[in-house]
């Protein structure tokens, strides 16, 4: 099916460690589809599987039928797959608004000969997509901050330019890794309006890493669980957060405490006071 | 068009290329050439800055490419002699052709420069320099060898580019250098300018994002190791450029001049002048090419330097260390280099004359929570 992300038995190790093991689920066209588990599961590993960045071991990465296991990262970018880093992966000496033009590199043409003799059609071309980029920023949230260097701005704004840059590429999937990790309630809140905006108005599919409980029931129709690397539970959030399974794993990981279903609820009883 | 008079930036190009072309009616042969060192130094800079600054990679094989450019242009532009061979191309050919000619090396190094990232890169470049020795030292048909080869000058629309006594502007008659001076500066312009659009354009983008974050421009759309192959190509042609030119200003080109100081001349123009952009390598080449020739024309009123061969430091060896600490210098002190000086100069400038913000009470959602 068109825009169906479909992961089997995929399963990744390095140098004696499984990372992954024979991991699978389905991410429905539209839908919001969350991976969750305590640090180390292999979350992130998935990502950079399905983004291109590790080599599978074994198993199958497809979307829209293609198969992605074999892609290098730019091909994968080219189908209109985008995502963004846990630990933020922005130019630091580039202003905002650069770092979300260079989300619209696949979308573009001009090369060395075009935009050094400034063409007009690179001109035009700039012109364009410079103006979406503007009406993306203003979107997320960091329309102030264009011109700025984004070393110099806040963690929380830097995440946000995380997501600006990806949803720059107009994708049709896109993988969010820990989107709100380090942020405080309030900015939480935005970023989760900013994230269900997004599906709604633009129709993608995402992916969606992340511990804490309440956004995730928040925000998503599906749920994925990961603990050491194999896929312990999936399905609707409300019967995951039940799983004994689940539950498990979370009070395991004693070190993670927004990851406890337990402070999740608390949060959220906090967020509704 | 107004909009533009308006800035000061094209004022400062439109000053900065008048008193350019108003130099050579000044200066005596000494600066003349100098001058002309240093303009194609900075071209060639120019072409390691958008390899090395803007991308990342490192390169020691500059002066690879740039013996290819002047002895490309040479070899092109000869006629065949007694012990050298010449292919006797007309002289604007053979210069655009010495051009391509480094852009073919360029890309015949390419699939490790695609591959190869950052410092790995500087490792493996540095085998050019000894290939290049040994060819320059080795093939003498082409070569000429240990001695060299003259240099054909150049002749452009009917105009030689030598000593020919028949060209005289403001009662001033203009010989070589002052003629290659006008030649250089129409070289330096575009190849300025066309760096800059690149920097400035998606090409500069995805080049600046493989340096700073190489996963974050793949995932982005970025072929990374297309984008590192066809950067080092573009500045292998820039090298080329200079290298030509270099060997219309020397009218000999000679094998030592090709050697590793050369490469480590042009890394410390670019970290000097400020990485990544083409002002940074203008203000650096001109900074590394000056300076020497200050040594020599008044090295003598300083202590310890004295003319080589008497026993004390040689001029050319006392600016190496003073430009070696000026590279210290700058690591440590001044990132941005000479040009980010001046960007931070201009920046307090302006914010002192612009009067302070009133402070507005924070937006609701903008308040710490
Ligand atoms: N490039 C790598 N080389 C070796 N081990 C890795 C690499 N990337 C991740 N790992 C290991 O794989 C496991 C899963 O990591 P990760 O996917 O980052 O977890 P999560 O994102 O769920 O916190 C961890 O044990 C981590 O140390
Ligand atoms: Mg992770």
């Amino acid at each position: 099916m068109r825009d169906e992300l479909i992961v089997s038995g995929l399963t990744v190790r390095f140098a004696g460690l499984t990372a992954l093991d024979d991991v699978g689920f389905t991410v429905a066209p539209g839908s919001v589809h969350a991976v969750i588990g305590p640090n180390g599961a292999g979350k992130s590993t998935c990502f950079n599987v399905l983004s291109g960045v590790y080599r599978a071991t074994e198993g199958s990465v497809t979307f829209g039928g293609t198969e992605l296991t074999t892609l290098a990262p730019h091909r994968i970018a080219a189908l209109g797959i985008a995502r963004t880093f846990q630990n933020i992966a922005l130019s630091r000496h580039l202003s905002v608004e650069d770092n979300l033009m260079l989300g619209r590199h696949r979308l573009t043409k001009a090369g060395f000969l075009s935009a050094g003799l400034r063409l007009p059609r690179a001109r035009r071309e700039d012109a364009r997509h410079r103006a979406r980029v503007r009406d993306i920023a203003e979107f997320v949230g960091v329309g102030d901050h264009l011109a700025a260097p984004v070393g110099m701005l806040p963690y929380g704004v830097q995440k946000r330019i995380e997501l600006a840059r990806g949803l720059a590429m107009e994708p049709r999937l896109l993988l969010l890794d820990e989107p709100v990790a380090g942020m405080n309630g309030t900015e939480r809140q935005r970023m989760a309006d900013v994230i269900v905006r997004a599906r709604a108005d633009l129709g993608i599919s995402i992916l969606l890493v992340e511990h804490d409980m309440g956004m995730v029931m928040r925000l998503a129709d599906e749920v994925t669980v990961l603990d050491f690397g194999k896929r312990i539970a999936g399905g609707p959030p409300a019967d995951v957060q039940r799983d004994p399974a689940v539950l498990r794993a979370y009070l395991g990981a004693a070190h993670e405490p927004t990851a406890g279903t337990a402070t999740a609820t608390e949060e959220e009883e906090r967020e509704r006071a | 068009m107004s909009e533009t008079l308006r800035r000061p930036a094209f004022w400062a190009l439109a000053g900065g290329t008048a008193l350019l072309l108003a130099l050579p009616f000044y200066l005596d042969a000494f600066w003349l050439q100098t001058g002309l060192f240093a303009i194609s130094a900075a071209i060639g800079a120019i072409g390691l800055n958008l390899l090395t600054g803007a991308t990342g990679q490192l390169s020691m094989g500059h002066a690879f490419f740039l013996a290819v450019g002047a002895y490309g242009y040479v070899y092109l532009a000869s006629d065949d002699g007694a012990h050298v061979s010449g292919l006797g191309v007309p002289t604007p050919l053979a210069f655009v052709g010495a051009v391509v000619l480094a852009g073919v090396a360029g890309g015949l190094f390419s699939p490790i420069a695609g591959r190869l990232r950052g410092t790995y890169l500087g490792i493996a470049s540095l085998a050019l320099i000894f290939v290049g020795q040994h060819l320059l030292m080795n093939v003498e048909g082409v070569t000429g060898g240990f001695n060299g080869r003259d240099v054909p000058p150049l002749e452009l629309f009917g105009l030689r580019f030598d000593d020919s006594p028949d060209l005289v502007v403001f009662n001033i008659p203009l010989g070589a250098l002052e003629r290659l001076w006008f030649l250089a500066v129409a070289l330096l312009i575009p190849a300025a300018w066309i760096a800059r659009g690149i920097v400035r354009g998606r090409p500069g983008r995805a080049m600046n994002t493989i340096r700073d974050h190489e996963v974050a421009a793949s995932v982005m759309g970025v072929p990374v190791a297309r984008y590192r192959a066809g950067v080092f190509v573009l500045s292998s042609m820039y090298a080329g450029a200079a290298g030509a030119l270099l060997a219309l200003v020397f009218r000999r080109t000679v094998p030592e001049y090709f050697g590793m100081f050369l490469s480590l001349d042009y890394l410390a123009m670019i970290v000097i002048g400020g990485l990544g952009t083409a002002a940074g390598a203008i203000a650096g080449a001109v900074f590394v090419s000056v300076l020497p020739q200050l040594l020599t024309r008044f090295g003598g009123e300083l202590p310890l330097v004295s003319a080589p061969g008497t026993g004390g430091v040689s001029p050319a060896e006392a600016a190496r260390i003073l430009y070696g600490a000026a590279v210290v210098a700058v690591v440590l002190f001044l990132p941005g280099g000479l040009v980010g000086l001046w960007t931070r100069l201009r920046l307090r400038i302006t914010a002192r004359r612009r009067p302070p913000a009133p402070l507005t009470r924070l937006d609701n959602k903008e308040q710490p929570a």
